[in-house]
């Protein structure tokens, strides 16, 4: 008797339960062990910190985010990508920060059905004739930056300049990108080795050269290197130098004071004014001991963009996410971002400059804007 | 001994590499009962890699050749199917004999010149050449440099690619089609004259043949599986990038055999299991037991190494002979 | 390319190549000496680094952290070689491969969990961050200059050690007929124990020395032991003096060919070209100075001597 009343009542206490919402599924593959573990560490930091943001939900909805370590592999990441699309069967496959990383898993996921968000890379086939309509970006094209940095110094008048950047696809792609808008005298456009730690050769050669400005692109540990090497041969007194994806959150910390007055383009900084990246850099530097670089904004604004897909939506379908955001208006750390056709962001462009803060931290403060609303230069060879 | 005997022979000595070969074949029964297909995708990888590694095998565990620069040969293979992709050939079979044809020129060209030299001057040309290989392939902006080309499966008239498992048999296939040749070779003159030369090669010089057309033809013959494990890894990847010939590549192909157990058949397949399992499996322990550590995986995997170099002499497969009495 | 510039350049060669000499003086003794592939040698590198680097944040004196840090890394190559090194000094190369490249692994990961994944800060100190003008109008960075006096003072200090001291006497003895040695009374294994500690010990030096100009990170030793590898081949395994002259050329032909090679390589091609070329070659010229030596020398250029 006392078994089929429990049993009775057990009946309908199920019943009496609802249908389980909709619940939203993200993958997301970063680089957590191995010699860029930082970058992915910061980025993993990031989006815990968004889901904290948003209690756990994503669009009001139960959230589930599966962190996956690609380990820099281009096999590992497509067996991975293999697994969260077809076993885990997650709506979104997000975060990858290398280009090689991405060309490998884009057609595969996208072809899936699964929505792919990047919050890195933007290697420019995908950008353009290569592109596919279940690929967002919530980071930048990889040329953007450096366009800005060119167009800063055309309108700033600066007659020469010196270019370096590693020999790799990056260290080309950024400076075409700058050569896009920069029409003044290229003295010399020298290529180091990836992974090269030092640089006093180049640096000795440069001297001689005597070069207004010099632009740099140095990623990395490479970077770390080359600013320091720069301060410790009093290059300041020669040239002054100019970067993009050199002096960050991932290096300031190694850089101190070494790096202030590096000047730099970007397309988000932590004193940017919003509500938004306050909140996110405040509560980041609380709970992490630091300033949060690029990556772990751009990490921040994926989630944030799927958390407002989502909710959009009304549901986890891909399909209806993706549609929501090709349409822009999303909230992230750089405002309200727009969406260009070929699904990445139109942005501005920053000047910034490498700065120490009132606690004698080494950050980077924004001292203009060099484009507005700006697009990439592949989204008109995009066609869906 | 006729063909069918030798491979039975063949078959009883070398268990461990038949046993795997026949679980291979089997897996995909348990992962479609399962549910899991995606374990599938590992066990492509691991039997590309082992292929790769015994391709190696054949000249550094047979033939004390210690050539850094193999998996330059993965790569070409690589690109073979990359590069016909480009130009608009689909043919996965003419993939796969450019891919052959490539790597055995390649590898008579590279070990005519590297083969002059011996012990450690050896490896670093081969070094050398994988190096020069590597930089090469990152300078052809054409096919994506170091971002490499993204690619489609190959299309072998006969096997339809797209259908799930007949990309993984087409791997199993070839796999233990270099398994069984690797087995005749080996116990040919050929393979029995190469382990001479391994184990003293002015005594080989001293019976009146010439060691090096040997060494080159061993050489040439592991470019070519090498290429072939390439070919088939583009076609699973569907991604090509220099990544693949990079040194580092070429090392872990060393560190599987060396783990596998050198100079015997089922080594290096057995290593590329026991290395590619573990680096699935670390990760995961390391979730569970030390959460806060988990990234950091690794440094259960290097003592790992270590505790097999000095506790189990002839790598796993010097285990595995103890454990059995003997048997392989 | 003034002749200003291209001394200026000879000189980074020479700070380059002596640098180079401080890893592969080690390198070449645990290899040559002892016949051990010692690949984690480049580890050995980054525990002085970032001994160095700790010490002088906690003291805030660099040349403190620096006398601190050296008998940390004599003693970490001690332990190393107590703990572990002495049981594989039998075993095939091919196992000694697989057990350092476990231990590379090991020792990454350890300092990855110790001081975390990001750079560790190191700065020159401020007495050494001046400029020296070792021709007119091209100011030198004194740290780099301390760096080649380091190098050279220690390429003097182990000639010394090898060739005119006893224990020199029993190290080349040992490396020679270790029976005979044993015989004698010399106690073979603490000397192994000894020279494979001083090994480790220069490599940590070369890694106090490189800290402050470079990044202290995790898996910083690796680049540094391939080419610490190309430098003993040249030099001819086993030979500290080959060592010298060898890291020296490969630290010269380095330098200049990334400086030169694009120049050269402009005046018969396009400036593209040249652009693409230039860089892609010059990362290959060590590897092909090493083949054309092997060619004519192939032993290298010194015969094992100590």
């Amino acid at each position: 008797m006392k078994k089929i009343l429990t049993t009775a009542i057990a009946a309908s206490l199920v019943a009496a339960v609802p249908a389980l919402a909709d619940t939203v599924k993200v993958g997301y593959m970063t680089t957590l062990s191995g010699g860029a573990g930082i970058i992915g560490k910061q980025m993993q930091n990031a989006v815990n910190l968004a889901m904290e943001h948003t209690g756990g939900k994503l669009g009001g909805m139960d959230a589930e985010v599966v962190f996956v370590d690609d380990q820099r592999k281009p096999d590992v990441a497509k067996q991975l990508a293999n697994r969260l699309v077809k076993s885990d069967k997650v709506d979104v496959v997000a975060g990858v920060i290398w280009s090689n990383l991405m060309m490998a898993i884009h057609k595969p996921v996208t072809r899936s059905g699964t929505l792919l968000i990047s919050s890195n890379a933007g290697p420019s086939p995908i950008a353009g004739a290569g592109c596919h309509e279940n690929f967002v970006s919530m980071s930048w094209q990889n040329d953007q930056t450096p366009e800005g940095m060119g167009k800063y110094m055309q309108d700033a008048g600066i007659k020469s300049v010196y270019l370096m950047a590693p020999n790799y696809q990056a260290g080309k792609d950024m400076l075409s990108g700058f050569k896009r808008h920069y029409k003044g005298e290229v003295v010399a456009e020298v290529y180091t080795q990836l992974g090269q730690t030092d640089f006093q050769a180049e640096l000795s050669t440069l001297r001689a050269a005597k070069p207004e400005a010099t632009f740099i692109f140095q990623p990395g540990g490479m970077g770390i290197n080359f600013v320091k090497q720069w301060n410790q041969a009093g290059m300041d007194s020669v040239s002054k130098l100019y970067t993009v994806f050199t002096v960050d959150g991932v290096s300031l910390p190694a850089l101190k004071d070494t790096a202030v007055g590096v000047v730099s383009t970007q397309t988000w900084s932590p004193d940017l004014d919003n509500a938004m990246n306050k909140k996110f850099v405040a509560d980041y530097k609380a709970k992490f001991g630091g300033y949060p670089s690029f990556y772990a904004a751009q990490a921040y604004d994926t989630m944030m963009a799927i958390d407002y897909a989502a909710g959009k939506a009304g549901s986890s379908d891909s399909a209806a996410m993706r549609d929501v955001l090709a349409k822009g208006g999303i909230p992230t750390t750089r405002g309200s971002l727009a969406m260009n056709s070929n699904q990445f962001p139109i942005q501005n462009i920053y000047l910034r400059e490498a700065v120490m803060d009132a606690d004698g931290v080494a950050t980077t403060k924004v001292i203009g804007t060099v484009f507005e609303n700006h697009g990439d230069a592949y989204a008109k060879d995009c066609k869906f | 001994m006729g063909a069918l005997k030798i491979l039975l022979d063949g078959a009883n000595r070398n268990r461990t590499l038949f046993v795997l070969l026949a679980g291979f074949a089997l897996f995909p029964i348990y992962t479609g009962i399962a549910d899991l297909p995606f374990w599938n995708d590992l066990a492509m990888r691991i039997m590309i890699l082992g292929m790769a590694a015994m391709g190696l095998n054949l000249v550094l565990g047979y033939g004390g050749m210690v050539s850094f620069g193999h998996a330059a040969f993965v790569g070409v293979g690589a690109y073979c199917v990359g590069i016909s992709q480009y130009y608009g050939l689909y043919n996965g079979w003419i993939h796969i004999i450019m891919a052959l044809g490539a790597c055995g020129a390649l590898g008579l060209a590279i070990g005519y010149l590297s083969l002059r030299t011996s012990g450690i001057y050896f490896i670093m040309i081969t070094l050398a050449f994988a190096q020069m290989l590597f930089f090469l392939f990152v300078s052809l902006e054409q096919f994506g440099g170091d971002d490499g080309m993204s690619i489609d499966r190959a299309e072998f008239i006969i096997i339809d690619l797209w259908e799930p498992l007949r990309l993984y048999y087409l791997i199993w296939a070839a796999l233990t089609l270099s398994s069984i040749l690797l087995m005749f070779i080996v116990r040919s003159r050929f393979g029995v004259v190469l382990q001479a030369i391994k184990g003293n090669e002015s005594r080989v010089e001293a019976m009146g043949l010439a060691p090096l057309p040997f060494k080159i033809t061993g050489y040439v013959i592991s470019a070519m599986i090498c290429g072939l494990a390439g070919a088939l890894f583009a076609s699973w990847q569907e991604y090509v990038s220099p990544d693949i010939m990079h040194w580092t590549r070429s090392g872990e192909l060393m560190i599987i055999i060396i783990l596998g157990g050198l100079g015997t058949l089922s080594g290096p397949l057995l290593g590329a299991v026991v290395f590619l399992l573990l680096e699935e499996i670390l990760p995961e322990l390391m979730h569970v037991v030390a959460p806060n550590y988990a990234e950091n995986w690794m440094i259960i995997f290097g003592p790992i190494l270590i505790a097999v170099v000095l506790f189990a002499r002839g790598g796993l497969m010097g285990l595995v002979q103890r454990v059995t009495g003997g048997r392989t | 390319m003034t002749i200003t510039l291209l001394l200026e350049q000879m000189f980074n060669g020479l700070q380059s190549g002596v640098t180079l000499f401080l890893i592969a003086a080690g390198l070449t003794l645990i290899l040559g000496i002892m016949d051990f592939v010692f690949l984690a040698h480049g580890a050995q590198v980054m525990i002085g680094a970032y001994a160095a680097a700790s010490l002088t944040a906690l003291t805030g004196n660099f040349f403190l952290g620096i006398l601190l840090a050296i008998p940390i890394t004599f003693a970490s190559g001690f332990l190393l070689e107590f703990l572990l090194i002495r049981h594989l000094y039998r075993r095939d190369h091919m196992d000694q491969v697989l057990a350092t490249f476990g231990l590379i692994l090991f020792f990454n990961e350890l300092i990855r969990i110790g001081f975390g994944p990001a750079a560790l800060f190191s700065d020159l100190p401020k007495a050494l961050s001046g400029f020296v003008n070792i021709l007119p109008e091209a100011p030198y960075p004194m740290f780099r200059l301390v760096v080649i006096l380091v190098g050279l003072a220690c390429a003097i200090g182990i000639h010394v050690l090898v060739s005119h001291t006893r224990v020199g006497a029993m190290v080349r003895a040992g490396a020679n007929n270790e029976a005979m040695t044993a015989a004698l009374g010399i106690n073979i294994r603490l000397l192994r124990r000894f020279v494979f500690a001083v090994g480790a010990c220069f490599a940590g030096v070369a890694g106090m020395m490189i800290g402050p100009l470079t990044a202290v990170e995790p898996g910083m030793g690796e680049p540094l032991l391939i080419l610490s590898l190309v430098v003993i081949i040249i030099g001819g395994i086993g030979s500290v003096r080959g060592a010298f002259v060898a890291a020296v050329l490969v630290g010269m032909v380095d330098t200049m060919g990334r400086v030169l090679l694009p120049v050269i390589l402009r005046s018969f091609m396009g400036q593209a070209a040249a652009d693409g070329a230039g860089p892609a070659l010059a990362s290959m010229m060590v590897y092909i100075l090493m083949s054309l030596i092997l060619v004519f020398r192939p032993t290298g250029l010194f015969s094992p001597k100590g």
